[in-house]
């Protein structure tokens, strides 16, 4: 099990999701995914896509207009 | 003071804040809510929404300051373009409609608590704000508007032009997805 | 329920937690407050200097406001199926349509009822080249610059420098579109055609007609989204 964290500050849409997507094809089951983001967008779409894929997902909101996308990756 | 930060306190974490001010709305809440002032923008103001138009007109404004004209363009020719351009910014409806869509996004992220400068981070982001705008002002303006005024008004105004632009719309985002994930990512 | 949660249930190394070791920074809505204020100022200075624009900062901020809280995005609802699958935006889009097709049409019917002009038909606007063309470029641009016109608009708002250069310039290209349209009005635009649906299938056929198309897209839509889903799983 091991976490990985993927720094997506500053990016636009829909860049911090692709970049998800792609990282986690390449995890295991039970690895998390930590997504840090400043895209208000992306606190929507990213969590929704998760959630869409049967992931446990978590969002904290780490500061004003930042968040962190905690994704487990379960099958 | 610090009963100042206990009002804020109080009032943010209150369930009401939260769900109104705070989270984001479900994507349904935008479009019933969007459609509802659609609907009393056309029924107030005798158009749809639109977005764009008033791009070319801020383009003449700041190409005047720099001493050119507009006088001789086909486009500025009609006597009600002449007129909004002599009226200036705050009297041309759709320029102030534009301006109250920045601070109302503005006001939406400062009530949530999460405004946040947001700096360029790459040349990347400089080229793909450059050319995406580019295409965006020329495509918009031959085409008589954005996605707001050529497809959303469009369409919902019953006219043939809404639906042709939609289905080019959605073949140019497939193009320039395809170069976002090849150039820009 | 709240999306912000700050209890976990996944479990995670306290090293990549950077939630608590943050100072907390001072809330922004009495800047939010001191701004609502200044609007509303400049609402009834708008009025009260006989510019009568108003009422159209109103709907601006409460366009802007929708936007930004539900987070909706036309670029994402054309851009996401291809490139990520969802369909979600699409979906919302195609509702959208529907409720406003609705509430259009019974406006201008009512005005068409009354022999009156009927509002908004500088909306209907020939389909010609320039129509493919310039949706073709505009589908591209939104794309690679993260917000189409409404877009932009609200990441300026929301404090992005990089829609504030892409906004500089999409008024740079409205205005260069400007100056060749009498060009495209020439020798494209004149030669295309204007169809106000209702003209071709009658008011109640042109309304029924459009919903079920925004229905039938919709569905399959609903179908892709779940197509690619699955195909994803695997």
């Amino acid at each position: 099990m091991k976490e990985v964290m993927l720094d997506c500050f500053g990016e636009a849409c829909p860049i911090p999701l692709v970049k998800a997507q792609n990282k986690m094809k390449e995890m295991d089951i039970g690895d998390i995914l930590i997504v840090s983001i400043d895209h208000s967008c992306a606190m929507k779409n990213l969590p929704d896509w998760a959630r869409g894929e049967g992931h446990n997902v978590e969002v904290e909101e780490t500061g004003d207009g930042e968040w962190e996308v905690v994704i487990e990756k379960v099958k | 003071m610090s009963s100042f930060k206990e009002t804020m306190k109080k009032i943010t974490s209150n369930p009401v804040y939260v769900k109104w001010l705070k989270d984001a709305w479900p994507y349904l809440t935008g479009a019933i809510l969007l459609s509802l002032f659609q609907i009393v923008t056309l029924a107030t103001t005798y158009n749809p929404w639109g977005v764009t138009g008033p791009y070319t007109n801020w383009g003449a404004w700041i190409f005047e300051l720099f001493g050119g004209s507009v006088d001789k363009w086909y486009y500025f020719s009609s006597e009600g373009m002449q007129r909004t351009l002599e009226n200036g910014f705050l009297a041309d409806g759709g320029s102030v409609r534009n301006a109250g869509l920045i601070l109302g996004a503005l006001l939406a992220v400062l009530f949530a608590s999460q405004f946040k400068i947001k700096k360029i981070k790459s040349k990347k982001q400089v080229v793909a704000a450059v050319l995406g705008g580019l295409l965006m002002g020329y495509g918009a303006r031959i085409a008589y508007g954005c996605n707001i005024g050529a497809l959303y008004s469009g369409i919902a105004s019953l006219s043939l032009s809404g639906w042709v632009f939609g289905i080019f719309l959605f073949l140019g985002a497939i193009v320039g997805s395809k170069l976002l994930v090849k150039y820009f990512m | 329920m709240s999306e912000t949660q700050a209890g976990s249930s996944i479990r995670r190394s306290s090293s990549s937690r950077a939630g608590s070791a943050r100072k907390p920074k001072p809330n922004q809505l009495p800047f939010a407050i001191l701004v609502l204020l200044l609007l509303i100022a400049a609402g009834i200075a708008l009025q009260a200097f006989g510019f009568g624009t108003g009422w159209y900062l109103v709907t601006g901020l409460i366009f802007g406001y929708i936007l930004q809280r539900s987070r909706f995005c036309f670029t994402a609802s054309m851009r996401d199926p291809y490139l990520t699958g969802s369909t979600l935006l699409t979906r919302a889009v195609l509702a959208a349509l529907a409720f406003t097709t609705i509430g259009f049409a019974a406006i201008k019917y009512g005005y068409f009822k009354a022999g009156l002009p009927i509002p908004g038909m500088d909306y209907v606007v020939p389909v010609s080249f320039a129509t493919v063309f310039g949706a073709f470029i505009f589908g591209i641009g939104m794309v690679i610059a993260g917000g189409c016109g409404s877009g932009t608009l609200m990441r300026v708002g929301e404090g992005f420098y990089m829609q504030m250069l892409s906004l500089l310039f999409f008024i740079v290209g409205s205005f260069w579109g400007a100056h060749d349209f009498g060009w495209w009005k020439e020798t494209v635009i004149n030669k295309g055609f204007e169809v106000f649906l209702p003209d071709v299938f009658g008011w109640f056929g042109a309304v029924v007609i459009q919903l079920v198309v925004i229905l039938l897209i919709y569905i399959a839509a609903e179908k892709y989204h779940e197509a690619k889903a699955s195909a994803d799983a695997h």
